[in-house]
């Protein structure tokens, strides 16, 4: 019997031996090393302690046209950056949410209703408004009753969203799939869209 | 001159990733936050995965009133479990798939199950298929069961709005007090028995 | 580089040359991979504890007494950051239900689908007390002596033995079973 066992847990660690296949997914090696490279160098420990001892600095004209580049980089930079901010709130959902070759689908309109008798306000985020309770179309009207409701657009695709009631209490939409959040802690609702055709 | 203009434009060159980056993030992420994220979504961008969805959790995470911490957490760990769902689903799966399987992998599904939904369904999209799976764990019915159930509707060539009416008939009728497990197969019965699902019995 | 020794491999990191840390990854990455699937059971977990290892050791390798031996110091942070990663998230309960659901279950398998036996080690492993797991992984598995054991989880020997015992026994239960069902 006892040779048995030995034989068992041989056999056992034998095959928890064998290689996995694969190992590791085709991309570890490169999300290793790209957070790696953002970690400062061992050796730029030594270089940043000289970097930030104050002395005395000769400006030459070559200097002043770096320097003039790289106040003109920050400037092209702001102007970027503000120019994407205007992008980003006028251009359609659809294309700002997934990255695509082909022509975006356009958003469907879609009815979100929830029964909450005692709320002041019913606000729908998710992520086709970047889970803002404050964004204008999203914003639930009281029916009557106690029955919320908002017809707004929502892009084709899965969507994770939820209602969020008097700014405060996340609610799961009662009757859609959920989706458990271990991230956060609270749940969320699924959608997906389709085009009509 | 001409040194000062080459210089802008590699330096612009080695900016472009940052200014890739959604401006939604930098309002309101403190920055060794977004810095974090930022190189999560990088990586991201190389290995091919959506991008959208871990600027999304982001996003959810300050709404939801989480620490910067957190939310690198958060993303990281969607990162790898899209970057699973893609090796499970195959490169060919459309951003959504990825989403949908991801969520599917968070509360246990294991990849080996998702590779045999994307095998059972051939060339049918598995995004609502993995909404209903995932919905169904999270109702607490056994994995193996959820897994199996969805299986056979996939093999049955059980359409969409089928599948999204039988989840909310199995939601109905667990929140009447019915057990999850005995109500997703009671329905399942039906679906797949009928090539269609059964009436509500209020109409 | 790829033929080079760890310490010499560390040597050159610590002078700033980021990108040969890669040779170290290449080189570790693979068995280790193995270990922090078994001990959590399914490969994001273990990729995310690896990656954290890896990272960890980057920004503090100026602290590795023995470069020459970097692949050890590595698998000890590895080993403390599965701990940490484990009782975080709790294992996976896996519920097997019998029942008339076994109508619906599909008959054919996956081709691409595991040998069932080693699926059942698998699921017996992660059916063994953390700490067990452990042990059982670095004394069969990884075939560490006890005294590597002990200094690499701070446990004493006896107590390393005794949890080597208690998994051996729970397996052979739990295996048994699975053979004579």
């Amino acid at each position: 019997m006892r040779n048995d066992d030995d034989g068992m847990m041989k056999e056992i660690a034998r095959q928890l031996r064998a290689p996995l296949s694969p190992p590791v997914s085709g991309s570890f090696d490169a999300r290793v090393m790209s957070e790696v490279r953002r970690m400062p160098r061992h050796s730029r420990f030594r270089l940043w302690s000289r970097l930030t001892t104050p002395r005395t600095v000769t400006v030459i004209p070559l200097s002043w046209g770096l320097v003039a580049a790289s106040i003109a980089l920050f400037a092209v930079i702001g102007a970027i950056r503000a120019f994407d901010d205007i992008q980003v709130a006028t251009k359609p959902m659809v294309t700002a949410l997934f990255p695509s070759t082909s022509a975006p689908k356009p958003p469907q309109r879609v009815q979100f209703v929830l029964v909450a008798p005692d709320a002041k306000k019913v606000s729908v985020v998710g992520d086709f408004n970047g889970w803002d309770v404050d964004h204008a179309g999203y914003q639930a009207q009281h029916r009557g009753g106690g029955v919320w409701s908002v017809t707004a657009p929502v892009p084709v695709g899965h969507h994770r969203y939820s209602f969020v009631v008097d700014d405060s209490v996340w609610v799961a939409d009662p009757t859609a799939p959920r989706v458990v959040d271990n991230d956060y802690g609270v749940t969320n609702s699924a959608i997906v869209v389709q085009e009509q055709k | 001159m001409n040194r000062g203009v080459f210089s802008l434009v590699g330096l612009l060159c080695i900016a472009r990733p940052v200014l890739a980056q959604d401006t939604r993030l930098s309002a309101k992420l403190d920055k060794p936050t977004l810095t974090a994220v930022s190189a999560i979504v990088d990586s991201a961008r190389i290995s091919k995965l959506p991008t959208a969805p871990l600027i999304d959790k982001a996003l959810e995470g300050v709404a939801k009133g989480s620490d910067g911490e957190n939310i690198i957490i958060a993303v990281r760990q969607l990162s790898l479990r899209m970057g699973s769902a893609k090796r499970a689903l195959a490169s060919t799966a459309t951003p959504d798939e990825v989403k949908a399987a991801a969520s599917a992998l968070e509360v246990g599904v294991s990849e080996r199950d998702l590779a045999r939904l994307r095998a059972a369904a051939g060339k049918q999209p598995v995004t609502v298929p993995l909404a209903v799976l995932t919905d169904l764990v999270g109702q607490k019915v056994p994995i193996p069961t959820a897994t199996n159930l969805v299986l056979q509707f996939a093999r049955s060539g059980v359409k969409d709005s089928d599948l999204a009416l039988f989840q909310r008939n199995v939601r109905s009728d667990v929140d009447q007090g019915a057990d999850p497990t005995v109500a997703a197969t009671t329905r399942a019965r039906g679906l797949v028995a009928r090539g269609g699902p059964p009436p509500k019995p209020s109409e | 580089m790829e033929g080079s020794s760890d310490g010499v491999i560390v040597a050159r990191v610590l002078r700033g040359d980021v990108e040969v840390f890669r040779v170290l990854v290449n080189r570790y990455r693979d068995r280790y991979a193995r270990y922090a699937f078994h001990m959590l059971g399914n490969r994001e977990d273990a990729e995310e504890a690896l990656q954290d290892a890896f990272t960890r050791a980057y920004r503090s390798l100026a602290r590795c007494e023995d470069p020459e031996r970097f692949g050890a110091w590595l698998f000890r942070i590895l080993v403390n950051r599965c701990r940490t990663l484990g009782a975080r998230r709790g294992r996976r309960a896996r519920t097997f239900v019998v029942d008339e659901v076994a109508m619906l279950e599909a008959a054919e398998d996956h081709p691409a689908e595991r040998n069932a036996w080693r699926e059942e080690i698998d699921r017996g492993l992660q059916k063994l007390r953390a700490d067990q797991r452990e042990a059982f992984l670095l004394k069969y598995v990884e075939d560490l002596g006890y005294d590597e054991m002990s200094q690499l989880t701070g446990v004493g020997v006896s107590a390393l033995k005794m949890r080597v015992m208690r998994a051996c026994d729970r397996l052979r239960e739990l295996l048994s079973e699975v053979h004579s069902a």
